[in-house]
């Protein structure tokens, strides 16, 4: 091991930063918490945040949100602090990959990182690039793993001033890494892949009846300059169209999220200016799915599934208990000067590298949005995902704080293979489940 | 009517089970329930001078039923869409639609008196023929022997319409990891890229009636019985994705429904154009060699429609080949089908004499055509854009002429398509504006002087839409413009959705055109006449010039 560490050392290029990452790096990464959970003065575990004690969660709580409860939209209980191991096979595939990857000359260039965590060492504020290794970590973090189905997926738009559901539209989502795989075979890359694609994501719609049978699938390069190959399927139309996929400001299926929202960010590292601001404990949305009080509302599952509940203003806000979490903050700046937004703050959890908390702030500089998602421990979810070392995404909610209007998501994250074969990822099986 | 369903459903069931290659039975397990939805609709449309022309009340179910795996066959599905439909304009409105809504001559409806119509020459049309003229209901039987309760309840008919759609979809994994899909039973099959024109999109026959060319392909196709059986090689070394496909429509062939004479939409007026009748009977004898008229009666248009039995000759085959290469997706299509438009024949007095037949001047037929042509479409960085193109050549379609009656020739067809999601932040910051444009071209590559259709000629469509209110609201704008006949289409509409039930849509349908005249007429050379070839020349947009509508449909869906 220690001669790993010298060679690890050795290789490691001079112009990303003077430090190479180490085993114990990977070690500290993956399992930060291995030698005492966070803390923070004022905060405890089964405590309330709520409009009367808000101050209290000043230095733990990001600033749109802390807004909120302050105004009494949202009152926060706090949660014990978690673990969230990452699956064994993603941390190896990080380990053997220690010294071999690095930042190209330009933003969105990365050599060397096909599996695992492409940069496991802490991040330096004297680091110039310390944001653009964080945001790769997030690109090729073990968001739903090799391929997971959110299935169903339930989307409500509302008016958060009156609390009116608007709009329910339930989906099925699934998703497919081709390329970074580390546990499903074939790994680590899906054969033959002539365009180099990395991930694949495969949306139906199945309610209401005028978006019904909606099929979107998008294709995403490995090469980072490359846009998104898109299609859609419209169900009156009945052929596949492809898309233009330059608009990622776009508003998904008229819901208050961009295109470039999902998942906390989903576009390209070349889009944005990546800035590290730094490393803190904070409150985030991670809890045990089955330890929250659930929503009964809410259409049955076949297996009693139950989803996340909503509460607060307009029931725009997730049910759920928050825990400490150790947390990097990067900022965002649109390189596009007609980008409609001038910033977002990711607030990411350091351990598993998902973003659950995103504030996102228009032209002026003003916030306009507040995106959160919250975490799922895998091993008291479904009974399949247990042991899969997902953070499973379980519950949304995107706040545009100007419009008082928001849109939440109710997820069933399925971490199963079967789920999302490659053969549901391509044009022709659009065209063929098509009705 | 119970024994057609039995039939049907047994029909159904044989297609499938050959296809599965195993015996479909009552006792097959069922893994989970039918998924049901549907909707109920309707559509009330004011015509500017007419009144209502459309207050059509629509019923809509549909199911999808999985199915446990059979055999070796996964993913099973059975698929269906049934259709009831009530259009009480007939009811509403008897003086200008229906059996009783005589009109004053042949064409009054899109264009002035002219020479060829009244006295010897074209009558008006007899609407609805199946409830006034035995004789004409005779000679158009099986094509437009529709009586005035089949407009009222389309659906209802000896084709079993109300079933739009009935289908069992199997996959199956092949040994080397192909997946080999199949979809049999009454459906549609819907080839190439392109919106509003059918170029690659001609599998299906389609119904006009409905509402011409301006309701979506989806509600208008009208379903067969086919098989379509897809090989599915997914990624190889070359293409993202590759895969060919085999559909064989074993149904008894159907043309495109046109309308007949005394519906509120009969594309290019041909329905009146069949239903009329020639007064050569009232012709001097003078006028005629010999002296002697030889017309006792009137001269119906069509003496007969020659519509193809069912054998197993008579159906159709096609064959695709479809994948993606890079940034582009493409095909290669062929197709061996019968047109479905009318060819007419011309039947003389006698040969070599171009007087008609004293018992009908045409005989309808459908004739063979075989087609190949491809499609690709191209996802352009640089633009932000998708570039479409999609064309056909064809063998063997049939286009009249004024005097020598039909004429085979070959045609080339495509369309140019260009798609961009466009944000405009004075309009809208947070939503893009879908931008399309398409020209659709045509070419008669073995085009005569004096066939009613232009040798060359185009058609360009622009849609512009919008939404607001989270998708709620959407107006949009449908332009499209028949280059050489000098006919426009407008068609604006917003389309309100209050909530995930109820969806309502007001728009506008308004036309310009329907000039063109051809400089030839049944009453010979005269100076340039509508009827009855101009209504080629002026296209379905130009022939509705008359037919500026304002529609309001309100549908609540489940």
């Amino acid at each position: 091991m220690f001669k790993k560490l010298v060679i690890a050392m050795a290789v490691v290029s001079s112009a990303q930063g003077s430090y190479a990452a180490t085993l114990q790096d990977v070690e500290n990464s993956f399992y930060p918490y291995k030698n005492g959970m966070p803390t923070a003065p004022g905060i405890s575990v089964g405590m309330t945040i709520d409009q009367n004690n808000w101050q209290v969660a000043k230095d733990v709580l990001d600033p749109a949100m802390l807004e909120q409860v302050k105004q009494g939209n949202y009152t926060i209980k706090v949660g014990e602090t978690d673990s969230f191991d990452l699956h064994p096979n993603y941390i190896a595939a990080t380990q053997d990959r220690l010294g071999k990857v690095k930042l190209g000359n330009e933003t969105g260039q990365i050599e060397g990182a096909d599996a695992g965590r492409p940069f496991p060492e802490e991040p330096s504020m004297s680091d110039p690039r310390a944001g653009e290794k964080l945001a790769w970590n997030f690109k090729y973090g073990y968001n739903w793993g090799d391929s997971a189905a959110i299935y169903p997926f339930y989307w409500k738009f509302r008016d958060m001033e009156s609390g009116k559901l608007e709009r329910t539209l339930k989906f099925n989502f699934h998703f497919l890494n081709f390329t970074h795989r580390v546990n499903q075979e074939p790994k680590p890359a899906i054969e033959p892949n002539p365009s180099e694609l990395f991930r694949g994501t495969y949306v139906q719609v199945l309610e209401p009846f005028d978006v019904k049978d909606t099929q979107l699938l998008i294709h995403r390069f490995e090469d980072d300059a490359k846009r998104d190959n898109a299609y859609l399927y419209l169900g009156f139309q009945r052929r596949v169209r492809r898309l233009s996929t330059g608009q990622v400001t776009d508003a998904f299926l008229g819901s208050d999220i961009m295109i470039e929202d999902f998942e906390g960010y989903n576009g390209r590292i070349s889009d944005m200016k990546w800035t590290y601001k730094g490393t803190r404990n904070m409150l985030l949305p991670f809890y045990k799915h089955n330890e929250m009080p659930l929503a009964t509302d809410m259409p049955a599952e076949s297996d009693g599934y139950q989803f996340v509940d909503y509460t607060g203003k307009g029931a725009c806000f997730p049910n759920v208990t928050w825990q400490l979490r150790k947390v990097y903050e990067v900022e965002a700046e649109p390189v596009d000067p007609n980008h409609p937004i001038s910033k977002r703050i990711h607030y990411m959890d350091a351990q598993t590298f998902t973003i659950p908390r995103t504030s996102v702030y228009d032209r002026k500089g003003d916030l306009w949005k507040i995106w959160t998602i919250g975490q799922a421990h895998p091993d008291y979810h479904l009974p399949k995902n247990k042991g899969s070392g997902v953070s499973i995404d379980d519950a949304f909610t995107m706040i545009d704080v100007q419009a008082n209007h928001c849109t939440t998501g109710q997820f069933k994250g399925q971490v199963d293979p079967e789920l999302s074969p490659p053969s549901k990822f391509s044009v022709q099986n659009m065209r063929s489940s098509g009705r | 009517m119970s024994k057609k369903i039995t039939t049907t459903l047994t029909q159904l069931a044989f297609g499938a089970g050959t296809a599965l290659g195993v015996g479909v039975t009552a006792t097959q397990s069922i893994a989970e329930e039918a998924n049901w939805s549907g909707y109920v609709e309707n559509a009330t449309y004011h015509r500017d001078g007419v009144g209502i022309s459309k207050f059509r009340n629509t019923a809509q179910a549909e199911f999808v039923k999985p199915i446990d795996s059979v055999g070796r066959w996964h993913n099973v599905t059975l698929n269906g869409t049934f259709r009831a439909t009530y259009d009480g304009v007939y009811d509403i409105n008897e003086n200008e639609f229906g059996k009783n809504a005589t009109e004053p001559y042949l064409g009054s409806n899109w264009h002035p008196e002219g020479s060829a119509t009244g006295g010897p020459f074209l009558t008006a049309g007899v609407p609805f023929p199946c409830e006034n003229d035995p004789s004409l209901c005779r000679n158009l039987d099986d094509y437009m022997d529709h009586k005035e309760r089949d407009a009222r309840f389309p659906e209802f008919n000896d084709e079993l319409d109300f079933i739009r759609e009935l289908y069992l979809d199997a996959t199956t994994d092949l040994s080397n990891g192909d997946q080999l899909s199949v979809r049999v039973g009454k459906q549609q099959v819907v080839w190439g890229k392109t919106d509003l024109f059918r170029v690659l999109d001609v599998i299906n026959p389609v119904d006009y009636s409905r509402h011409n060319i301006y309701d979506e392909l989806e509600d208008i196709r009208i379903p067969q019985w086919m098989l379509n059986v897809e090989w599915r090689m997914g990624p190889t070394k070359t293409f993202d994705d590759s895969n060919l496909s085999m559909v064989w429509n074993f149904d008894k062939f159907r043309p495109n429904n046109l309308g007949t004479c005394g519906q509120s939409y009969r594309i290019l007026d041909a329905g009146c154009f069949f239903s009329s009748y020639m007064r050569l009977d009232t012709l001097p004898g003078a006028a005629f060699p010999g002296g002697a008229n030889p017309y006792g009666t009137a001269v119906p248009i069509i003496h007969d429609v020659k519509r193809p039995d069912w054998e197993l000759g008579n159906t159709q085959l096609g064959l695709k080949w479809e994948g993606v290469y890079g940034d582009s997706t493409f095909s290669l299509n062929g197709l061996v089908y019968r047109q479905q438009l009318p060819s007419l024949h011309f039947r003389p007095l006698a040969p070599g004499i171009p007087a008609p037949a004293a018992d009908g001047v045409f005989d309808i037929h459908f004739p063979w055509v075989r087609m190949i042509g491809g499609s690709v479409d191209y996802y352009s960085q640089t633009m932000d854009a998708v570039w479409r193109l999609e064309t056909t050549y064809s063998n063997g379609e049939e286009l009249p002429r004024d005097t020598n009656g039909h004429k085979r020739t070959d045609m080339l067809r495509y369309v140019i398509g260009f798609d961009k999601n466009q944000l405009i932040p004075a309009l809208n910051p947070n939503r893009a504006f879908l931008i399309s444009a398409q020209v659709f071209g045509q070419h008669i590559l073995e085009h005569e002087s004096d066939m009613p259709d232009f040798e060359d000629n185009w058609i360009a469509t622009l849609l512009f839409k919008g939404w607001w209110q989270n998708d709620r609201i959407s107006p949009q704008i449908i332009l499209a413009h028949d280059i050489r006949a000098g006919a426009t289409a407008v068609a604006p509409s917003v389309e309100w959705i209050p909530d995930d039930h109820w969806k309502i849509t007001l728009g506008a349908n308004i036309k310009f055109g329907g000039d063109e005249t051809f400089p030839w007429s049944v009453n010979g050379n005269q100076p340039e006449t509508y009827e009855p070839l101009a209504r080629f020349t002026n296209g379905p947009i130009g022939v509705a010039n008359q037919e500026d509508e304002v529609q309001l449909t309100v549908r609540y869906s489940f």
